[in-house]
């Protein structure tokens, strides 16, 4: 039995990943009067059937009396040869029922009865439901971390316990940021998406652009959480970028921003020694990066010249600018400080000022590097960062002053529990 | 876009008492809040406020604010930039010290003075 439990287990949890925002989002399209959370209770109800329909190898009529399923659709092994297909039409009917409920048997229009839509086919309908959805989710009354989880969730089909992993929040914490999210997506009909495609939300493009922005650097950052997660979210952003520019949705700034994903994408495998400890960008080993990715992302930056640059463009250019370097020493650190201090001025603020600083510092103007990042320590919700103790403490040691690095290692950590953080400061910090 | 002041209220004779541990600890969970604000672009300004101040009307200056008995005064200050009062509310719904109930959150719209609305 429990070898039979195994394969339908398997198949259904790859299934929901896959599939589960894509069939909330077509039921949600097909029945517009049906709310989000009806829609999403009715999917996980269809998995959990699935789950034991497949297992027993019942068919699945007789543990949902209302569902006149072919037969021919359950194959010997008791997983249909179709499986998400099954899984929409147990939720189809489910949603007609629902509806016969409301409207007092009033005849169901046309499109009810329609056949399954194909959700594996070579087509790009899904694709395009897909962008529809994350088009949807970039909602101007939403904050960009909720736009971020909602995506995640409904786009991604990220689990809870995923999102809260890669977003270091809590699942409670996200669970209320989703109760409130959905409050907004049933008020404002969010996700009623509208069948003439995207052109009714293409003004939303630079939102979107933030939105995977967003996803690709909480999947980068090395302490949100374990490896496979964290490649998981860069993979995601990767996806979605692509299928704008292949829908032909993007614009410039969506090619800086692929550029931009691929040129760190492809320095992934050097983040890490063999070992496991985390690599400073001036320790890595260079032949680890991916020369193929670099090249690409290379056509993509071309591709995105325009008049009108965006900070994609900026920051692009200097991750191109460290790929394309032979070696730490040999960056071209001054090109890199002045793209920086063009992004400072594009959005002032002290995190961008903390990279600025940096890259002044490696280009030879110390003095001026060390004013600023002292300066930012005045400011309270800065004092207690943890790069930029790191950056402090580091810099200080590349002067030859042990001392105030080691001042400086000390509240760093104080400031991170990240194994591979504080590992990684022990490494930095004098003896 | 449209700028926003975000006014951390809280009481501050309970901030007062708390450790020197928390009061770090809330600081850098508040700037995590932060960074997420910049990193989209919507960050422009913010500062915690200590409770030495004063409080001065037409006639009389307190040394003592009225802010200090309050049961919520302002602690600290988040400008922003968002595209709507609801998102406003959106970013401050996230605000740590919201979620762990230390603070509310007050949401202004500051005023735009629009050179074509006054020649109307």
């Amino acid at each position: 039995m429990n070898d039979a439990i195994d394969p339908v287990q398997r198949t259904v949890d790859d299934l929901y990943k896959t599939h589960y925002g894509k069939i909330v989002s077509v039921l949600l399209t097909n029945f517009p009067d049906i709310p989000l959370e009806s829609v999403e209770d009715a999917v996980h109800d269809a998995f959990a059937a699935a789950l034991t329909a497949w297992a027993a190898g019942t068919h699945p009529a007789s543990t949902i009396p209302s569902n006149p399923i072919p037969s021919n659709s359950i194959s010997s092994n008791s997983i249909p040869s179709n499986p998400p297909g099954w899984i929409y039409t147990v939720c189809r009917n489910k949603m007609i029922n629902l509806l016969r409920e409301g409207q007092r048997l009033r005849p169901l229009p046309d499109q009810h009865a329609g056949v399954e839509p194909n959700f594996d086919g070579p087509s790009s309908t899904f694709k395009d439901q897909q962008l529809n959805l994350l088009f949807s989710c970039a909602h101007p009354d939403l904050s960009p971390k909720v736009q971020v989880v909602i995506t995640l969730k409904y786009v991604a089909n990220l689990k809870t316990a995923a999102i809260a992993q890669a977003l270091g929040m809590t699942e409670d914490g996200i669970d209320k940021l989703l109760f409130r999210a959905k409050k907004k997506i049933r008020e404002e009909k969010l996700f009623l998406l509208d069948p003439g495609g995207l052109t009714g939300l293409h003004h939303r493009l630079p939102t979107v652009h933030k939105i995977i922005y967003l996803i690709f650097n909480e999947g980068y950052k090395p302490s949100s959480g374990d490896e496979a997660v964290n490649e998981a979210m860069c993979e995601e952003a990767l996806l979605l970028c692509k299928d704008i520019l292949d829908l032909g949705h993007g614009d410039t700034a969506t090619r800086a921003l692929y550029a931009l994903m691929l040129f760190n994408a492809a320095r992934f495998g050097g983040r890490l020694s063999p070992s496991g400890e985390l690599l400073d960008l001036d320790e890595q080993d260079r032949s680890l990066w991916n020369r193929p990715m670099i090249v690409l992302a290379g056509d993509f930056l071309r591709q995105s010249r325009s008049t009108h640059l965006s900070s994609y463009h900026y920051e692009a250019g200097i991750a191109w600018l460290h790929c394309s370097a032979d070696s730490f020493a040999g960056t071209n650190w001054r090109l890199i400080s002045r793209l920086y201090l063009r992004l400072l001025r594009m959005n002032p603020n002290p995190f961008v000022e903390l990279n600025y600083a940096i890259a002044l510092y490696y280009a030879g103007g110390k003095a001026k590097a060390f004013e600023i990042l002292e300066g930012l320590l005045h400011q309270p919700f800065m004092n207690g960062y943890y790069l930029l103790n790191a950056a402090l403490g580091k810099l200080y040691m590349l002067e030859g002053d042990a001392a105030r690095a080691k001042q400086f290692f000390a509240r760093t950590l104080e400031q991170t529990t990240h194994p591979l953080e504080v590992a990684f400061i022990h490494r930095l910090s004098p003896p | 876009m449209e700028k926003f002041l975000l006014l951390i209220r809280e009481d501050l004779q309970f901030r007062a008492k708390m450790t020197p541990a928390d009061f770090k600890h809330n600081l850098q969970i508040m700037t995590k809040w932060v960074e997420w604000m910049a990193q989209s672009g919507n960050f422009l300004n913010a500062d915690p406020l200590t409770d030495k101040g004063a409080y001065i009307g037409q006639n009389y200056v307190l040394s003592d604010g009225p802010f200090i008995e309050a049961k919520e005064s302002i602690s600290g200050f988040i400008l922003i930039q968002a595209e709507s009062l609801d998102q406003a509310v959106s970013f401050a719904q996230l605000c740590p010290l919201v979620l762990n109930g230390t603070a509310a959150v007050e949401v202004r719209t500051i005023m735009n003075m629009n050179m074509d609305d006054s020649n109307e």
